[in-house]
């Protein structure tokens, strides 16, 4: 069993090219593609399975059935129906907005949250983009995501818009730091920006939730901050300013910020899998199974938060990631700091 | 020279937070709310006049639409008004099932308001536990009236119908029921930090502030002063049953949350002792078929679910009454929403209209 | 400490997730409507109605228009019975009104409609209109004696026949239904 992986997988599948082909770096730029296809896949896949389970959970933790009606008796088509019905429905540009912002917002807003699918580990031997320099770019493209929603706001010619806009670079802005300082104690340990080191660091010893619980906690606010999801769903809170910088757009506009939403939540689950949970390591079952299972576990948890908690007001938030989350993050980075040097004197 | 200004912002009167059509205009400075003005009538029918042109008997089902949340309620204060105009006796059995229904209707109008305040500050999941809870209660109403929004039970001399061995039955089971789920919301909303941060300390209200905007109902009593017309009045039967009056101490929204939420208790309590000592007769007064009130006019006021609900009738002798006027609580507490709104964020706002509880069928009449 | 009403909030909800859910899937599972529960369209036991139209009456919203002929044996009788649904409170005042119990609901809330018209709501039945025909023959068939007049003013035999007014009906109605009750 432990054999299967994604990684022999792909072995075997750019062997096969190579006898078809007989060129190597023909077969690179062609494996290259299937690699980028499956990103996409996983992509369109988890907003498909992510909607379906968040209504789904939704519904269950709110004592409710949840969708019952297309296909079958568990609803397994809804999602599809929801995206035939998102497809179909009329594209509405408001008056006044400055048009080719408008439109490229929800545009940019899927690409830094698709980009980063690239550098994750999904097995041994299966990352798009093994970058030595991995933790630092995943965090440099996923802070990308502040600017479509500015442009969104900005453009769309709508106050609630604005408003939720504005909301955003704060909200971001200020969450990015205490996620990236607890990130770092997680590099200190494994002393490597690579994904793949990481992983293989918490083989070899135990899982990063042990060593850093306190990072742990950290990251998981953090995240669902920069996600955007409840408690700190204050960029599209529908009961103040109705959905924030989505409020103006319909049909398949929105559903690209509804599919980059779900493509955020998946990435930070498969984040805090690597990160914290061991990656694709576990006993008995191939390291694909455990890799998503683990992700499921975090993705039912930060549903979780979600149908649980009320949100937070805007300065609440803001006091609490700079007065609560970022000196947390330093002193934990300092302890962290001082026993690495430690555990590394005694070796 | 670059500087700032403020801005409107028109919550309203399509919006997912204000209730129904409320409209609220907002200045805005940022995120800092410099004025809130309520600006009402998108939902209103002219139940008042609707009245003068119905005889009194056929008046009563519109009562229903004031405050659709507590039905019961209004229908009790408009009946109370007829009969204190015409002058009619009520028997004591048909108030002991007023008092039940009307405090039932309370119970399930504050689950409402619990809701509405959660799903306000973003926790959906609260409030469906509270509509799952107040499905209890409008199937009692189902049971007894035949109606779960708009009941038009109580009528003037009575009520509608005798209530069933059944009815009383599933009360004393809803009652055994009520802590079960308090607790679970105090578990899911009350003892939640973000539920009380978001409340706490703010839209403070002082006593005098309050009492100028005449303020009523658990408004008035987060406030901490004791105003109750149950107990300042004593009507129908009230006298009889052991209740107390919740009051709070600083005026916020924590505070309103809480005279809402602990009311819910003394209601169930007082709704225990009247089926307890639910007497035998008569449900409904001898009422003649064609009401004609003496020449004269009346106000007479009940406790509303939100606040004082006074009705007002002119009679001419006719069968029509000659001039009808409703003191809304939701109307008059709306006048809070300047004080309660200015100086706060956007965020406040939303918890603010939730907080007064205002009910758009009754602000517009 | 802090966060621990958010995990306390957080079992709740675990709890209901696995636990028993409170709704139902509608069409195929229905809840029994109460036996008093009103709603859906109104029913009218032909046979025991007398055209009074006590009902329309004491509707507040006007929402019931009847339609009334008289026959030979000058008894009255419903040609039409319009239920205005979109009007209709559903206050129950009609049914209370209805001086020989003839008027029910069908407890039926299963009542929307794409088009307005469906709410113009024609409750006589078509074994009703048959019965109305039958009972019109036979009453023809055996017409009641001429009404001999008594006062100065002279009833109108010639309009005896025709569907008479309902205006001037219900004045009529309210005057004597008033009297005895007062």
């Amino acid at each position: 069993m432990e054999n299967i992986t994604v990684g022999a997988a792909a072995e075997w599948l750019r062997s096969l090219i190579l006898y078809i082909i007989g060129n190597e770096l023909l077969t690179d730029i062609v494996m290259k593609f299937v690699g980028l296809g499956a990103c996409i896949a996983v992509i369109l896949t988890a907003a498909i399975v992510l909607t379906y389970a968040e209504r789904k959970v939704c519904a269950f933790m709110q004592v409710r059935l949840g969708p019952n009606r297309v296909g079958g008796r568990f609803g397994l088509l809804q999602p599809i129906a929801d995206m035939l019905k998102l497809m179909s429905k009329e594209d509405i540009i408001p008056n006044g907005c400055d048009r080719v912002v408008w439109a490229l917002s929800p545009m940019l807003l899927f690409v830094p949250s698709a980009l980063i699918y690239g550098l994750f580990p999904f097995d041994e031997g299966a990352v798009f983009a093994d970058v030595n320099v991995g933790v630092f770019l995943l965090l440099a493209i996923s802070s990308q995501s502040v600017l479509p929603f500015l442009m969104g706001g900005y453009a769309s010619n709508s106050k609630y818009a604005y408003i939720g806009g504005m909301r955003t670079v704060a909200q971001m802005l200020s969450y990015e730091a205490p996620m990236v300082f607890s990130l770092l104690g997680v590099v200190m340990i494994t002393g490597s920006m690579r994904m793949n080191d990481i992983v293989a660091a918490q083989a070899e010893n135990v899982w990063f939730i042990v060593l850093q619980p306190i990072a742990f906690i950290i990251y998981i606010i953090t995240a669902t901050a920069e996600t955007n999801r409840t408690p700190f769903d204050l960029v599209e809170d529908e009961s103040e300013i109705v959905a924030g910088p989505f409020a103006e757009y319909s049909g398949m506009r929105w559903a690209l910020f509804f599919l980059a939403e779900y493509a955020n939540l998946l990435s930070i689950s498969i984040l805090t899998t690597t990160f914290f949970l061991g990656g694709w390591h576990g006993p008995f079952l191939p390291g694909v199974v455990w890799f998503w299972l683990k992700v499921l576990l975090m993705v039912f948890v930060f549903m979780w938060f979600r149908w649980t908690f009320p949100r937070t007001r805007i300065d609440q938030m803001l006091s609490f990631s700079w007065k609560v989350l970022l000196p947390l993050a330093l002193v934990n980075m300092m302890f962290t700091g001082i026993g690495v040097y430690v555990w590394r004197s005694m070796m | 020279m670059a500087g700032t200004e403020t801005y409107t912002l028109n919550m309203g009167p399509q919006h997912p937070s204000t209730h129904g059509v409320l409209r609220v205009q907002l200045e805005l400075d940022g995120e800092n709310i410099i004025s809130a003005t309520p600006i009402m009538g998108y939902l209103h029918r002219g139940v008042e006049k609707m009245l003068e042109n119905r005889t009194y008997v056929q008046g009563v089902p519109y009562t229903d639409r004031l405050d659709y949340v507590s039905s019961m309620n209004n229908n009790f204060g408009y009946c109370r008004a007829v009969e204190e105009l015409a002058g009619i006796e009520v028997p004591e059995r048909a108030e002991y099932i007023r008092v039940i229904v009307a405090e039932l209707n309370r119970i399930a109008s504050h689950l409402v308001f619990i809701g509405s305040l959660a799903i306000d500050l973003g926790a959906s999941t609260g409030m469906l536990y509270t509509f799952r809870d107040r499905e209890e209660i409008l199937d009692l109403f189902n049971l007894v009236c035949g109606a779960r929004m708009t009941f038009h039970y109580i009528r003037i001399g009575g009520v509608n119908r005798d209530v069933q061995p059944e009815f009383i039955e599933k009360t004393y089971k809803f009652l055994e029921h009520v802590p079960e789920f308090m607790e679970e919301y105090k578990k899911i909303l009350l003892g939640n930090e973000i539920f009380m941060s978001r409340l706490k300390g703010i839209s403070k209200l002082s006593q005098e502030t309050a009492l100028s905007h005449n303020m009523t109902g658990p408004n008035i009593r987060a406030t901490g002063i004791p105003y109750d017309i149950r107990k300042v009045d004593g009507y129908s039967v009230y006298p009889k049953f052991d209740f107390n009056v919740v009051t709070g101490k600083n005026g916020d929204n924590w505070d309103r949350f809480n005279v809402r939420y602990n009311e819910i208790f003394e209601s169930a309590k007082i709704v225990k002792q009247a089926l307890d000592g639910l007497p035998e007769g008569p449900f409904m007064a001898k009422v003649p078929k064609v009401l004609r009130p003496p020449k004269g006019e009346v106000f007479s006021r009940t406790e509303g679910t939100r606040g004082e609900l006074g009705f007002y009738i002119v009679s001419d002798g006719s069968t029509k009454p000659y001039r009808v006027h409703i003191r809304r609580p939701s109307f008059v507490n709306m006048q809070g929403l300047n004080d309660m709104c200015k100086g706060y964020l956007i965020g406040d706002s939303v918890a603010a209209f939730s907080a007064i509880d205002p009910l758009m069928g009754e602000v517009d009449c | 400490m802090f966060g621990k009403g958010l995990i306390t909030g957080m079992r709740v909800t675990l709890k209901h997730f696995f636990g028993k859910k409170a709704t139902f899937c509608y069409p195929e599972e229905k809840l029994p409507m109460p036996e008093r529960f009103r709603g859906g369209h109104l029913k009218l036991d032909y046979k025991k109605c007398i055209a009074c139209q006590l009902c329309s009456m004491a509707c507040p919203n006007g929402a019931i228009e009847l339609k009334v002929v008289t026959d030979a044996q000058r008894k009255r009788h419903l040609t039409s019975y319009i239920h205005h649904m979109g009007r209709c409170m559903y206050c129950d005042l009609c049914i209370e009104n209805c001086a020989l119990h003839s008027l029910h609901w069908d407890q039926n809330y299963e009542i929307s409609a794409y088009h307005r018209e469906a709410f113009d709501y024609e409750v006589l039945t078509d074994s009703d209109r048959e019965y109305l025909k039958q009972v019109m023959e036979a009453a023809a068939a055996n017409p009641a004696p001429p009404i001999v007049p008594k006062k100065p003013v002279p009833p109108k035999p010639a309009e005896a026949a025709k569907p008479e007014k309902e205006g001037e009906k219900a004045e009529e109605k309210t005057e004597t239904e008033g009297k005895p009750n007062e």
